[in-house]
């Protein structure tokens, strides 16, 4: 097992080894003199432009560039980002808390009503109860997010007059929370208001979160519903249902101890890429909502052309989904006694 | 020898996109206690949903249409044996029914076990499930040691609960508290020592099947097992609870022929131990010859032909069953093969009346328009052919 | 020595070999006509592309030469409501609503069609090479795919769509450098299965060139699995390019698209006090748009897989 966990770490530096060069990649279609740009920070420094090209290697061969660009990476620095006027790494610990918080309580409930609804689906197939889950599956899938959000937002926060409103925390609360009487644990809103025991802040927080959560969940729990759905009906399918049955099993316990189990497996898989790929979702959303999270960060950061927080956007989200992969391959390991790892 | 199990007149169709299959048409036999009897036919002719019918494990699109499956079930209370028909049982019945009175067991034994769980989960759930009294039994056995060793008073307050648990378990399985208790997440521990009489009495079962090293066997997963064990521990699953009637679905089909030959001893010695009545189908008409007793012949979703093995191999009597005997190889034997002509009849639209009729070598005018009635020729011989009926016609008139 | 056939017998045989595949198309369109989704789905599909058709004749433009300006009445900020001469009313800046639909109707198969178009293409080439060649090709193809796979998709269209520049063109060819490495992965995968299949060293025994074995055995067993992602492919396209335009990286403002048009209505989602749903209209018929066509090609493809999937045809 240790000598597996880390052969897949070593694999991770391959991984980010390529994803490092992608982002150059994608980094050197700037032109130089973009990419000195990004360590201006005054414009009467747009003078010194060529001196800045030449500091930064900027208009050396690719692979010197490259080194230049990776020992910089090592040390931290990632640049500078001008949407977030502060050093990217720095602006990715800053605006991590909103984002892991939407996180927090949507990735339970997608793979939890995700889940029930599939074998609920599966298990009474063809009848009311599963094409109705398959059409609001469906729908679910198509819907664009953004539409989405903003349609709930116009009905639970312009309609029912600010029921459910945009944004983190209500004005009030938010300058409680900046006060010196709130201390800030983990800089996530509902965990430290919780903390703190002030809880009219953490009924405040969940208020926000009610329609981001409710956007995020429809259109992703639809994909966990598919797939439960049908492996499910695979799993009923096989030869040991049918032992079951005839060891005079009651149905519920076929489909929950037997079907269920075998049924899980795939999911668990889809479960582990849905929560890298959160990362996606999450930028519509906390741009629609105005939740101060990496989402609406990256988004400002692309319309406002600034390079180092995209390639930060890339960078981090590619650690992710290989950090998550070798994950679920772990826990695909516990729950299957037929994978061994290799 | 009594009659166990009688099944009269069972019809069974699959509904499909292409038509109906009609998989069962009319089928009757019986089983006597303590017999091994032979369930014979090609691939396809209905052999595997009789058994399937028998248990009432029809799913749609299949249906059980007509008929009855009378079982004398011994009655706990009393002493004698009352007949039921199984058709017209509720489910709850029929769940009490299997893996407890009437087993199966599967032609694939890989597939018929499930990957996620050990063996001793699969084996030590035919215990739990129909005999929780005798494990309960044992639990309370095991508490009364323990309450004797005379133990500090936290410690015997909580075997005192235990026992009050496993006592109303005892008189009542399926009480609501109980169920209540099992869904509270430390106090379900409790299930902890029933588990572990169930895996000791697997672990027994399994020893008394002649698989070396239970204890180590019960801990592993049935990828990890070759053919032979895996067939071992569905049998095992399907005799936990020493069952009066058992149904063997081509267990040996898909195993090398020394493991077939040990499986089928280990058949053999069970029906001696346990007193159980074996169905016992296959397409293997050497298999049929060294287990069974009696045999009956299917085609097509017919009764053919009903007969004690000795007579039914020396003197055949339905035209099927003698091609049958006709296509076997034999040693030293120098001519071509004979098989019967024709091929195996589509089920959505068969052959009116006898369904061998196509193939038939002493076809009749009248075997196409009426299926012929499984008469007894002889004693205790059966079959479905208008050549022998003339005879017994004959014979009465 | 193969005896010469006869043409009665090539004929003879050619009907034996169709037969059943005629009576599989049969089952296929049998079972497309029960569906009542799968119809429902293939009605949204042909109704959207006769109004992308019919786009010169519903909404006339008004200067000849770009189309896909939607037209302003006037450079007010506040929408309009629905009315008799704005059929679905106007959007900030006096943007015809109608007119931006409809044409955003064809942007949205421009769209659709070329991304999936060209990512099948480089998908199925690369993929093919890496299933055919294996060794180092297959390797650097794969891991190639890996990376590409690792970030999510709208992130990584972000960062090249803000290195290219903000532009639908870019969009799309973001969207391409995105989308290839999914159909490169079934097309080796497919290979990679197909090659240990029996049928397979068959008909290698019998003297087939790995070629031939590809065009023959391989292509025709995979043209359903690429159908079915090909399809939900163009919804999930056309949906990311919206949400690109919708955060201002796409379409140019007033450009005909309903990513683009939803964005304005941004700044509307609330009206005034007495009427907070006054301008629903700026919002909700652009995405009800886009919302019918993904759902068409959803439906579509999810049809497609009940309906090929030789697994669960026959349930």
């Amino acid at each position: 097992m240790k000598t597996y966990i880390i052969r897949r770490l070593l694999l991770l530096f391959v991984v980010l080894f390529g994803v490092s060069i992608l982002v150059f990649a994608i980094l050197s279609l700037f032109s130089p003199e973009q990419r000195a740009s990004v360590f201006i920070t005054d414009v009467k420094q747009l003078r010194d432009l060529q001196e800045i090209i030449q500091t930064h290697h900027l208009d050396a061969p690719i692979h010197i560039q490259y080194y230049y660009w990776v020992k910089a990476l090592l040390r931290g620095d990632l640049g500078w980002s001008i949407t977030a006027q502060r050093p990217v790494l720095k602006a990715l610990f800053y605006f991590l808390p909103n984002t892991i918080e939407l996180a927090l309580f949507s990735a339970p409930l997608i793979i939890v009503i995700g889940i029930w609804l599939g074998s609920v689906s599966a298990v009474h197939q063809n009848r009311l109860i599963d094409h109705t889950t398959r059409t609001l599956a469906i729908i679910g899938w198509s819907l664009p997010t953004f539409w989405f959000g903003l349609m709930l937002l116009m009905i639970f926060y312009g309609y029912f007059r600010g029921l459910l409103p945009p944004e983190a925390l209500s004005t009030k609360a938010n300058l409680y929370v900046q006060s010196a009487e709130f201390v800030r644990y983990t800089r996530i809103n509902t965990i430290d208001a919780l903390l703190n025991w002030k809880f009219w802040i953490l009924l405040d927080a969940l208020r926000h979160l009610v329609l981001p959560v409710i956007t995020l969940t429809v259109v992703q729990c639809a994909l966990v519903m598919r797939i439960m759905r049908s492996s499910m009906l695979e799993a009923l399918g096989r030869g040991y249902i049918t032992t079951a049955r005839a060891k005079g099993a009651s149905e519920a316990t076929v489909v929950k101890r037997h079907a269920r189990r075998n049924a899980l497996i795939p999911v668990v898989t889809v479960s582990g890429w849905l929560i890298a790929g959160l990362a996606g979702g999450v930028v519509i959303t906390e741009t629609i909502f105005s939740r101060k999270g990496l989402g609406w960060w990256w988004a400002r950061a692309a319309v406002q052309l600034d390079i180092p927080a995209i390639l930060c956007a890339v960078l981090f989200n590619a650690i992710l989904f290989v950090v998550t992969n070798l994950v679920v391959d772990l826990l695909y390991a516990y729950i299957d006694p037929r994978v061994t790892l290799k | 020898m009594p009659k166990l199990i009688e099944i009269k007149d069972l019809k069974t169709n699959f509904y499909t996109y292409e038509g109906i299959v009609h998989a069962l048409d009319g089928i009757n036999f019986s089983i006597r206690e303590g017999e091994i009897l032979g369930l014979v036919g090609e691939t396809g002719c209905g052999k595997s949903v009789t058994a399937l019918s028998i248990l009432r494990l029809i799913r749609p699109p299949g249906k059980i249409e007509a008929g009855e499956v009378v079982l004398r079930l011994q009655d706990e209370s009393s002493e004698s044996k009352h007949p039921i028909n199984l058709l017209d049982q509720t489910e709850l019945l029929m769940q009490k029914v299997r893996g407890n009175e009437i087993s199966m067991i599967f032609q694939e034994a890989s597939e018929a076990l499930n990957p996620v769980y050990s063996v001793n989960d699969q084996v030590s759930e035919s215990f739990l499930l129909h005999r929780q009294k005798e494990l309960c039994q044992g639990v309370l056995k095991e508490i009364e040691q323990d309450l004797r060793k005379g133990n500090s008073f936290f410690r015997r307050s909580i075997l005192n609960m235990e026992r009050s648990i496993y006592l109303r378990m005892r008189g009542n399985p399926s009480s609501f508290l109980l169920a209540i208790l099992t869904f509270l997440p430390i106090v379900r521990s409790y299930k902890r020592r029933m588990v572990n009489q169930a895996r000791t009495e697997s672990i027994k079962l399994l020893r008394m099947l002649g698989i070396p090293h239970p204890e180590e066997v019960v801990r592993r997963y049935p990828h990890e097992l070759s053919g032979g064990m895996q067939q071992r521990v569905v049998i095992a699953m399907a005799l936990a609870c020493s069952p009066t009637l058992l149904i063997a679905d081509e267990p040996t089909s898909n195993l090398d022929v020394t493991i077939q030959a040990q499986i089928l001893d280990l058949v053999r010695g069970l029906r001696e131990k346990l007193k159980t009545s074996i169905l016992f189908i296959t397409h293997d008409l050497g298999v049929v010859a060294e287990m069974c007793e009696r045999a009956v012949v299917m085609y097509a979703g017919h009764i053919v032909e009903v007969a004690p093995v000795d007579s039914l191999f020396r003197k055949p009597l339905h035209p099927y069953t003698q091609g049958l005997l006709e296509a076997v190889p034999r040693p030293g034997c120098k001519e071509r093969l004979r098989s019967i002509k024709g091929n195996v009849p589509n089920l959505i639209s068969p052959p009116s009346g006898c369904r061998f009729h196509p193939r038939c070598s002493f076809v009749m005018t009248k075997c196409s328009k009426r299926k012929p009635a499984l008469k007894e020729i002889e004693k205790s011989r059966f079959v479905a052919c208008y050549i022998h009926h003339q005879e017994t016609e004959k014979n009465d008139t | 020595m193969r005896e010469p056939k006869s043409k009665y017998q090539f004929w003879n045989e050619l009907g034996k070999s169709v037969k059943p595949r005629v009576k599989e198309l049969k089952f296929s369109l049998h079972r497309i006509t029960r569906s009542p989704l799968s119809l429902v789905g293939l009605a949204l599909i042909l109704i959207f592309a006769m109004i992308a058709m019919l786009a010169p004749q519903l909404a006339p433009p008004k200067r000849l030469h770009e189309p896909y300006h939607i037209p302003r009445d006037g450079y007010a900020a506040a929408p309009q409501p629905p009315s008799a001469e704005h059929v679905f009313g106007t959007t900030e800046g006096q943007y015809d609503v109608y007119y931006g639909v409809i044409w955003g109707t064809r942007t949205a198969f421009r769209i659709g069609f070329m991304v999936v178009g060209a990512t099948i293409l480089i998908g199925l080439f690369l993929g093919s090479l890496a299933g055919y060649y294996g060794g180092l090709v297959d390797e650097i193809i794969m891991r190639l795919v890996d990376i590409f796979m690792s970030i999510p998709t709208l992130i990584l269209a972000m960062a090249i769509v803000t290195a290219l520049g903000h532009s639908l063109d870019n969009v799309v060819k973001a969207l391409i450098i995105v989308g290839w490495p999914i159909y490169a992965r079934l097309i080796r995968g497919e290979i990679l299965q197909v090659r240990e299949e029996d049928y397979v060293s068959a008909a290698r025994a019998v003297g087939c060139s790995n070629a031939l074995i590809i065009l023959k055995h391989i292509l025709p067993n995979s043209v359903y699995p690429m159908l079915i992602l090909a399809s939900l492919d163009i919804g999930a396209v056309v949906l990311v390019a919206a949400a690109l335009s919708f955060l201002g990286l796409g379409a140019p403002v007033g450009y005909a698209d309903w990513g683009q048009m939803v964005s304005f209505a941004r700044n509307w989602i609330v009206g005034p006090p007495q009427n907070p749903l006054a301008y629903w209209h700026t919002i909700t018929i652009p995405g009800l748009f886009m919302l019918f066509f993904v759902l068409g090609w959803n439906l579509l493809g999810d049809a497609f897989r009940d309906i090929l999937d030789p697994r669960l045809r026959r349930r």
